[in-house]
Order: structure tokens, then sequence, then C-alpha cells
């Protein structure tokens, strides 16, 4: 079953009088519980392509259809709704909020979704737990590493159950030690939950790591492979 | 969960938030502390003018304020006495008689207005024999004789009833007010010389003391010096019903002051019987009825049915007979609005630059909000809500203080008699007592709100102008 489908998607910026194609005529479907890497050099266009499937940007032209959403159907406001339903998004640089703590920011989207309260913690425990953090619950962003950062960050895009999660770079402010324990997580969740990943990535350890590897080049899908390797 | 993360935002910065909760608590309290100071000298001046001076309502003959006749006396003094007793809101009344004379004493004289009082019936009802200056007499107490007068410290002076003397008492007085022995010794070669004026005695010690001494102790100095011999007597000349000069002389029964240089420079209060007499006026006849309302609020609703009662008199309440402070005391709201204005424009500005820089420094994390689905009337209430935490909680500190300050200071009053004099002269009082009513404070408290959400208004929509790929890129 496809989460996402992305039809002959183009995504052009107009810098000045120079004319950018970031997504050129991009055309790729994601299954649930894929666990797959976009690489390419710097400038490929793997940010705007996550972009274009979380809803956070439209595409000049072509469509997405994310759990029977065509997103350039969806009003800006409808496109917030929809992020918050069904994308869970991890950032580079953690984007945690620093005033709340380790177990308020894995429960934010669930307080947005108005999940009971009950429920709400018995998930945020479970995913802190999940993730290595049940003893950090109420440990501010700035007392955390990057490393237990980023897994605070993972357990709240898992939290509301979303279709996937989107991973830009979430390993590149990591040492080896803390990216390899956060990919370890991911693998399990990916197993367990059969959460879909997608991640942009320079890493190898991610390469490696992926069941699916797609290659981006000036905007254009160059390779699509799948990989032997299982979580 | 909105407004648990907007409130733990207002901290995030805590020196910044506090430095503007600071400069709101000091505007609030500024403002209104000096608001209920203005407010306070206007009530007071109000309260004087309408319990020492003038009443609320004065009734007399149309041309009497003008001609001061003698004979321009109130037609059926019973009749229209009934009539305003009668009359709702109304709870005293009194009957005066007044004529225009001269007081005189060997050393100086002056014009003045002599007003024949029942002098048992107005201590009932005015508070002026509560402004006499102790050690100078009693008031009209029941062994006043009837040839006595109350007169003001400023015809007093003029009069030169009140010397400026320094007594071996007198500079025991200045010890125990903590008047340094060095400054007294400097004052010893004044002892026992009279001067008849506030201004020689000022020369005299001025040539003695430094300049840093006489800022510090001359107020002091001139006050042990006051003196005034008790059963002191003035000449108080008039025409009477015939228009014929006359006039007797009268002990003083007290010196009173007030807040109002030329009211206590030109009125002395006589017994009624003695004027009477020495006019010719006969009993029953009076120049004018004052009447006493039960409150001050009613005065302008009184007024008019009283002049609609009394047709062929002239019923001026004290809002026309001092135009001025009529005009004041209904500024005052106006006053109050201006500085209101002034408090949340400094609040609206101090918020807005504030909340400004907390939405430019936030970017990216107001990027993250949106893309993980925080939407665009969530985003608003979260910069509404630091804005109005901001606003309230400054607002809110301002206004304890204010109510703290104004309680304190309430109570033992702000002592401005180093500029009394100009104060004096308009009929101000030098102490002040400062007071605001509590609906001030409710209003107030309303407002700083409504300012906290207006002023959240620019910043909330810069924070919503935010395209989230842009500011999640964003440092």
């Amino acid at each position: 079953m496809n989460v996402v489908e992305i039809n002959e998607v183009y995504k052009t910026y107009h810098d000045t009088e120079v004319e950018v194609k970031a997504v050129n005529g991009v055309t790729l479907s994601f299954r649930k519980g894929d666990f797959a890497v976009i690489v390419g050099p710097s400038g490929s266009g793997k940010t705007t392509l996550l972009n274009l499937i979380g809803g956070l940007d439209q595409p000049t032209a072509g469509e997405i259809l994310v759990a029977g959403h065509r997103l350039s159907e969806l009003k800006p406001s409808e496109l917030i709704d929809f992020r918050m339903e069904h994308v869970g998004f991890v950032f580079q640089s953690y984007n945690l909020i620093p005033v709340l703590t380790a177990a308020e920011n894995v429960g934010f989207i669930m307080s947005l979704q108005k999940w009971p309260k009950e429920k709400r913690m018995a998930r945020t425990g479970e995913l802190l737990e999940a993730v290595g953090l049940a003893d950090r619950h109420n440990s501010r962003p700035s007392q955390l590493s990057g490393g237990q950062q980023q897994r605070v960050a993972v357990a709240r895009a898992l939290a509301p159950r979303p279709e996937f999660i989107l991973a830009d770079e979430p390993t590149a402010n990591l040492d080896s030690k803390s990216a390899e324990t956060l990919l370890d997580i991911m693998e399990k969740l990916n197993r367990e939950e059969e959460m879909t990943f997608i991640f942009s990535t320079h890493d190898v350890r991610v390469m490696k790591r992926a069941r699916r590897v797609i290659t981006l080049e000036d905007g254009k899908v160059v390779s699509d492979e799948r990989t032997n390797h299982t979580a | 969960m909105i407004t648990s993360i907007a409130w733990k935002n207002v901290w995030r910065n805590r020196t910044r938030s506090l430095t503007v909760i600071a400069a709101v608590t000091v505007g609030v309290f500024a403002s209104v502390f000096a608001l209920a100071a203005i407010n306070s000298s206007v009530v007071q001046r109000i309260d004087s003018a309408v319990n020492e001076e003038l009443s609320h309502i004065q009734v007399n003959t149309k041309d009497f304020r003008s001609s001061n006749d003698i004979l321009s006396l109130i037609p059926e003094p019973e009749k229209v006495a009934g009539i305003l007793r009668n009359t709702p809101g109304v709870t005293d009344v009194t009957g005066r008689i007044i004529v225009r004379g001269m007081a005189s004493t060997p050393a100086g004289s002056a014009g003045m207005e002599i007003t024949g009082i029942d002098t048992a019936r107005e201590k009932e009802m005015f508070t002026l024999y509560r402004k006499l200056i102790p050690g100078t007499g009693s008031y009209f107490g029941a062994d006043t004789r009837l040839n006595s007068a109350y007169i003001g410290e400023k015809l007093a002076r003029e009069l030169y009833i009140i010397r400026f003397i320094l007594t071996p008492e007198s500079f025991s007085g200045l010890e125990a007010k903590g008047v340094p022995a060095a400054v007294i010794e400097k004052l010893k070669p004044l002892e026992s010389v009279r001067f008849t004026t506030e201004k020689k005695l000022t020369e005299a010690y001025g040539g003695l003391l430094t300049p840093k001494e006489i800022k510090k102790y001359g107020l002091s100095i001139r006050e042990a010096a006051w003196s005034y011999r008790e059963g002191s007597r003035i000449i108080l000349s008039f025409l009477d019903v015939n228009g014929n000069q006359t006039g007797a002389a009268f002990r003083i029964s007290g010196i009173f002051r007030t807040n109002n240089d030329l009211f206590e420079a030109t009125s002395v209060f006589v017994p009624m019987e003695e004027l009477r007499r020495l006019t010719g006026l006969e009993d029953g006849v009076y120049h004018r009825f004052i009447a006493r309302l039960e409150e001050n609020d009613i005065t302008d609703r009184v007024t008019p049915v009283l002049k609609e009662a009394l047709p062929g008199l002239e019923v001026m309440n004290w809002k026309e007979i001092q135009v001025d402070l009529a005009m004041i005391a209904d500024y005052i709201n106006q006053i109050y609005a201006i500085f209101m204005v002034l408090i949340l424009a400094a609040l609206a500005f101090g918020i807005v630059n504030t909340m400004l820089m907390a939405v430019l420094e936030r970017t990216r994390e107001l990027g993250m909000l949106s893309a993980v689905g925080m939407n665009r009337r969530r985003v608003f209430l979260m910069i509404m809500l630091e804005s109005v935490f901001l606003s309230v909680v400054g607002g809110f500190a301002g206004m304890v203080v204010s109510g703290i300050v104004i309680g304190i200071t309430g109570r033992t009053g702000i002592n401005l008699v180093k500029y009394s004099e100009g104060m004096e002269a308009l009929g101000y009082s030098a102490h002040l007592y400062p007071t605001i009513g509590t609906d001030f404070f409710i209003i107030l408290t309303v407002l700083i709100v409504l300012t906290g959400i207006l002023s959240a208004v620019y910043p909330a929509r810069k924070a919503l102008q935010l395209n989230p790929v842009e500011a999640l890129r964003g440092e």
C-alpha cells in the first residue's frame, strides 16, 4: 500500500533573474513501512522534495498524494491540519521547544490534537522508554545532549501516530555513537510500529541502514535502489 | 498547553522580561501616583471650598453680589428658608448678614468682607472652626464676648497682629526639632528682636546663616518665631443701614489658617447679633442663606430645583461661584483620560518592542510549530497571551505599588511646604493626601489587558507571516 505518491512533480524558484529547478519532474512512491533515504549532493533538491512531501511547500507542477489527500488542493490552513494529522517531522537541529520538558515536547502535538491527558501521558511514557529516555521526562532540552534531544524529537514526531516520518539530515549534528543509537531506535520503531521513515541525508551511516536509496541530482531522480539490508 | 507555553515563554529571557515588567511597573506607578496627587489636590480644594468657604449653595438677592448694598436683603426670609429646608437633598440652612468694610490696627489696615454668623449653627455646618491655629483663641466659645472676630492668618499678618520673635522658648523648640546647636548659636543675636513681617525675619537670619542652613532650617525658624499675643484687637469699620460710618473694636477670638490666601485675607467672621447691633439691621433679616446638601454629587441636581423655586433670587452653587475650581473639577476626568492614554501608550510601545524581538528571535521555532501543525489561530493566541502576561504582571505590580504608596501617603500626606506660597495663593493645600477611586483601578486594569492584547497584534501578525520553510532555514 502506497503512503505517498509523487507524480511528475516540479518545483521552480525564481532567484532574481535565474530560474532554479529544485525538483525537476520527480515521480516516486513510498510504501507503508519503507525505510528510505534520499541522497544527493548539496543543492540536488533533497530538502525541497521532503518539504513538498510534508506539505510545507507546494509544487510548481505535478501532484502529490498522501493518504488519499491531493496536497495541491488543500488550503494553507488545511495543510497545517494535514501536517499535524499525517506527518511527523524530525529536523536537523532538533527544534524542540526550549521551555518545555522532554515529556511535554513529546506530548505537544498530541495536546494540539486534544488527546485526553491520560492517553497522552501513557503514549509519552511509552515513547520516551522506546527512545531510551524513560528517566529524562522532566529534563529541559538544554539539559539533554544533542543525541538525546534528537531522540526526543523522534518521539515527538511518532507520538500522534502519523502516516510517515520525514527526517531531514537527522544525524548531521550528532557524533557517531549518538547517530548509531538514534538509527537503532528508528529501525526498531520502523520494525515494531511499521512506521514509514523517509530521510534526506549525506550520512553514509544512514545510507547503510536504509532499505531503499533514492539518489537525486539537479532535482531529478537518477537512481532508486532497494537494498537487501533488513532492519 | 498554549497558555502554559506562553507563560513559560515570558520567562525564557528572564532579564528582558523583568526589565519590561519593571518599566511597566514604574510607568504605571508614576502615572497613577501623580494622578492620585493631582486628584487629591483638587478633592482637597473642593472640600475646603465647600466645607470652609462657600458651602454647596448660596442664595441672595440678584444684585447683592455686585452691589454689596446693605439694604439688599432677602425678601420674606422665613419663607425662603422654609423652601430651602424642604427641598430634597438639603440638610442644613443658615442665614448670614454681610457688609463690606475695613479692618485696622495701629500698624495696618485692609479692606474685607465682614460676615455676621450664627456661631453655634455654623460650627455644626462647617469645618472652618477646625482651622483655628492653636494658641490664637477658641473660635466662638460659650464665654466669647459678642465683639469678637475670627480672622484669617493672612489678614492677621497684614494687620501686623502676628509678629515674629525668636524667644528662648523658640530656641528650645528648634533644638527639639533637631536644628544643630551651631545654627542656634548663630541665631542668638536675633533673640527677642521683634519682626513685623516674615520677610524681615528672613532677611535678618539670611545674613547670619549659610544658604544651605537657610534652605534646611528656614521653615523651622519661621515657624518657631511665629508669635501672636492672645486677645489682640482690631477695629472693624463699615456703613450702617443709614449710610453712616460705624464700627467698633473687636477682640480676636481666633485666627484660622486655610489653604486659600485670598479667603484668609478678605474674610472676617463676627457674631451676627453684634453686627446687627452695629449696622442697625433688624432681627430675622439676612443678606444670604447658605445651604448644605447631603452630598456634593447632588449639587448639579438640586441647584436647578432651587432656582425654579426661588425665581426672584440669585441661587448659585459653589461651581458657579468658583468657576475656575468647577472647571478643574470637571476637567479632572479629561486629565484622567490623558494620563491613562500616556500610561497605556508607554506600555504599548514597551510591549510591542519586546514582543517583536521575541518573535524575530524565535523565527525557527515558530517555523517548527507551524510545520508540526500549530495553526495560525494558536500561534496568534500564544503571542497574544505572552503580551498580555507581560502587561498584566507589570500593570498589576504597578498598581499594587501605587496602592501601597497611595495608602501610606494618603495617611501621612506629602509635604510640599517649600512650594506652599504659590499653591496656597491659588487655594490649594501644600499638604497633599493622594487619593484615587477604586473605579479608576478597575478601569485601568481592563485597559492594561486590552493594551496588552492590542500591542500583540503587530508582532503576532509578523509571526503569522512567517513561511515555515524559510523560518526553519533561518538562524
